[in-house]
């Protein structure tokens, strides 16, 4: 009992004795709140994470926190404190795009960047082996052909891939239906038992599923983007024009702090995240893993997300267009 | 087979993996021996730990947990006569006789070793069977699945104490529970309340710690007794109980495969197989072998069923996503939680976490056999716990677990109404554990049945045309009527329900 009490009483002390301690930011660990569920893309942020922890000296978890389209990671991010040790995911879904559909109230201005992290091209992509469209424009014929007969998922209804899907499919007034899967590698089941005839998915869904499909066609017009998905063609060398440009057909995300936080510690956190990006291990780790560095510094931030913001709105007028033109084919 | 737990190697024998499976089977033990908190209880308080650790350690902890907690419960039904949890019940008809003409030492050897050789037995059965299941249910699409989801739902119904009736109302709560938050198909906010905090719904963790640790909490509370310390024969180590059980071989083998049987069954549970299991072995014995007045065979026969139930519990938990009883329904919870959807495709695409599962269940119960012998000089400690410390203890790691899960005050208010709701519930006799299988299955069902009609081109029909799905359908109707056919009987004769051990 007597002991109990001791450890207590040092215990105590020893919280009482903290605050008194070096003010040095970051005196404890940080956390990185990213908006999707565990799996491939959360690796890479991960290993951005554990770069700039080294840096820093201090363990950054990253903690999932999926929810409202990727809106739940920024409202329990807004609810803490702006003292750096709560770092936003921010993705292009939770950052641009939910704001312009009207589901969240800020916009990307309201945040302080530290550096963009990676980005993530498409693909539409077929079961292994499939016989009946050998190449891109013979689906697109099919489907233009038979207006939603092809059963179609691009993961989650709205998001990023579905918009750049749905855009391909509006430029070539092609109609497919779409069904929606919350988690794309249940969706990759049904691509290959054959309930579903073409799929959009990620480099990290693409990395784990290789030998299941054929990638008709990537959906970004950058050299680096054909290479993730082993020298694919892109959708432009079919003639076929995407309609969005730059970052905006991917996913990327740019870790972000609150937009009060201390200029030292936002200071500091850009010198340990720029450090751990440029490191050539930390870049071919992503690279392997299909995401791409892209190195936009902090300075560079409303350059880049400004015009995406624009082009995006042409993704979501392409998701209306395809519900019009499903609905009236149900009709 | 030997595939998966080729994969599974490397991801299991880690240090923190192997450390975290020990631990987990000390403290299932510990948690099961406390008479009132079983295997489940241990599980949900070390779930909010869990979620922050790699899948397979975290797994491994919460399997052993499961496992530790199963067999704990033996003895204090030997000692005490009060089993430590549910699935030690028939274990006081022959251990605590066996205790009281001085043979507390060897029964408590006996049921031990009976545990772990008879998880050991459910064990191999889930590696042979969950691989072979989960490859038929690759041909599974979306009609299958809500096929199957409903499956889960009526059978935890018609098997959970209680009326049927009221556990099919309880699984509705459940689905209820599962709509708030996001709709997955349109991304629009259902039930939230403009309550970002529920924009993907309660955190099914704070809600069954609440609705099971918190609202236990308030039962124990009211048995009263905080101070009582029971007066205990003391146990030494000792490896007698091994060598006693080889005399029990047929009747171990017999038990561990009627335990694992009835884990497969999806609801039925540890209790109900310990009770047949005994039931078989009295039946097969000899006069003069003495059941109900301190048979060693009828420890060996409780204890080897109750923990092979665990193996078949898991196996259409892992391979379908159907949980086999309360306890791997939150274990699936906690795998569903670190990323991993249960089903076939957990067996395709991450064949080293399935792999890694199964050497944690195999690991626990070798585990189980060395500390559950060296260790029993301790039990007796653990016992003379009063429960005036131990409560506070319980509420402690309860609210600390819920509020580390995303250091969130809402999640500790979530909990709070769910002890709330729990104990009401469990006043008016509701079962808890469909609430918990309807908040895992409801989206499962609920976003297969709409993607199944996406699919289709001729409406319903998709549910019938397509032979396995109209099989389980076919399955599913027929417990339905199963439940009205009991709910029926129950109001007619209330008396003997009463006395329905199910």
């Amino acid at each position: 009992m007597k002991t109990i009490k001791m450890l207590a009483g040092a215990l105590v002390c020893a919280t009482l004795a903290l605050p008194g301690a070096a003010q040095q930011f970051p005196e404890r660990n940080i956390e990185n709140i990213y908006p999707w569920a565990p799996g491939a893309t959360m690796a890479a942020s991960q290993v951005i994470a554990d770069a700039m922890g080294q840096e820093l000296g201090v363990n950054i978890s990253v903690v999932s926190t999926p929810g409202a389209a990727g809106t739940k990671a920024f409202e329990t991010a807004l609810s803490r404190p702006a003292d750096g040790y709560t770092i936003f995911d921010g993705y292009v879904a939770p950052l641009v795009l939910q704001p312009m559909q009207g589901n969240a109230d800020w916009t990307y201005e309201d945040f302080t960047p530290l550096w963009s992290a990676t980005s993530n091209s498409f693909a539409i992509v077929v079961r292994e082996g499939e016989d009946r469209f050998e190449d891109l424009p013979a689906l697109i014929a099919y489907a233009q052909e038979n207006p939603g007969e092809l059963r179609y998922s691009p993961g989650v209804a709205g998001g990023l891939p579905h918009m750049v899907g749905a855009k391909v499919l509006q430029t070539s007034d092609a109609v497919a239906q779409l069904v929606p899967y919350p988690e794309i590698d249940v969706a990759i089941r049904d691509l290959r038992s054959g309930i579903l005839d073409f799929m959009i998915i990620n480099p990290g869904v693409y990395t784990v599923n290789k030998d299941e499909v054929d990638v008709l066609a990537v959906l970004s017009e950058l050299e680096d983007a054909s290479e993730t998905y082993d020298g694919a063609p892109r959708v432009q060398d079919f003639g076929i024009d995407l309609g969005m440009s730059g970052l905006a057909p991917m996913g990327w995300n740019w870790w972000l702090v609150r937009e009060d936080t201390p200029e030292d510690v936002v200071a500091t956190l850009r010198e340990a995240m720029g450090a751990a990006l440029n490191d050539e291990e930390v870049q071919q780790r992503l690279l392997d893993m299909g995401y791409v560095p892209t190195l936009y510094s902090p300075e560079q931030y409303a350059e880049i997300v400004g015009p995406v913001a624009d082009d995006l709105q042409s993704g979501i007028d392409a998701v209306a267009w395809e519900e019009e033109q499903l609905q009236s084919l149900d009709n | 087979m030997l595939e998966l737990i080729r994969e599974g190697v490397p991801l299991f024998f880690s240090a923190q993996a192997l450390l975290l499976t020990s631990l987990g089977v000390a403290a299932g033990l510990v948690i099961g021996v406390l008479p009132g908190l079983g295997p489940l209880m241990g599980i949900v308080l070390m779930l909010p730990v869990a979620f922050h650790l790699p899948p397979v350690p975290a797994m491994g902890m919460l399997i052993a947990i499961y496992i530790g907690g199963s067999a704990g419960g033996s003895i204090s039904a030997i000692l005490l006569r009060i089993p430590g949890t549910p699935l030690a019940a028939a274990t006081l008809f022959d251990g605590y006789p066996m205790a009281q003409k001085g043979r507390a030492q060897d029964a408590v050897g006996l049921a031990v070793s009976a545990s772990a050789i008879g998880g050991l037995i459910g064990g191999l059965i889930l590696l042979f069977f969950s691989p072979i299941l989960a490859d038929f249910a690759l041909r599974f699409a979306p009609p299958e699945y809500a096929a199957m989801a409903i499956l889960g739902l009526l059978t935890i119904s018609l098997v959970s104490e209680g009326s049927p009736l009221k556990g099919m109302l309880s699984g509705g709560l459940g689905l209820v529970l599962a709509m708030v938050g996001t709709d997955e198909f349109t991304n629009a906010y259902r039930f939230t309340f403009g309550n970002f905090n529920l924009s993907s719904g309660p955190h099914l963790v704070a809600v069954v710690v609440g609705l099971f640790a918190l609202s236990e909490v308030v039962f124990q509370i009211e048995g009263g007794g905080f101070l009582k310390r029971p007066s205990i024969d003391r146990l030494g180590i000792s490896l007698k109980g091994l060598r006693l059980i080889l005399s029990h071989k047929l009747n171990l083998l017999r038990s561990a495969l009627i335990g694992t049987f009835f884990g497969a069954i999806p609801g039925a549970g540890g209790d109900v197989s310990a009770f047949i299991s005994y039931a078989t072995a009295k039946r097969l014995a000899r006069e003069e072998e003495g059941y109900g007045d301190g048979a060693p065979g009828g420890v060996v026969a409780t204890e080897a069923a109750n923990n092979g139930t665990c193996g078949g519990a898991l196996i259409p938990s892992l391979s379908l996503g159907i949980p086999g009883d309360a306890s791997t329904a939150v274990l699936l919870g906690a795998l569903f939680l670190l990323g991993f959807f249960p089903g076939p495709d957990l067996f395709q695409n991450t064949p080293e976490i399935a792999g890694g599962i199964f050497l944690a269940y195999l690991t626990s119960n070798v585990v189980l056999l060395v500390l559950g012998l060296l260790l029993a000089p301790f039990f007796g400690s653990v016992l003379r716990i009063p429960k005036a410390w131990l409560l506070p203890i319980v509420l402690l790691l309860s609210t600390l677990g819920t509020y580390a899960l995303q250091n969130s005050v809402f999640d500790l208010w979530v909990m709070l109404v769910f002890g709330v709701v729990g104990y009401v519930l469990r006043r008016a006799s509701y079962p808890l554990a469909p609430i918990i299988i309807g908040m895992i299955l409801g989206p499962v069902l609920e976003n297969n049945f709409r993607r199944a009609l996406l699919l289709s081109r001729d409406g319903l029909s998709i549910f019938i045309e397509r032979p396995i799905s109209a099989t389980i359908l076919a399955v599913d109707a027929l417990l339905l009527i199963a439940i009205v056919i009991s709910t029926i009987r129950r109001s007619i004769s209330p008396r003997a329900s009463a006395s329905d051990p199910v």
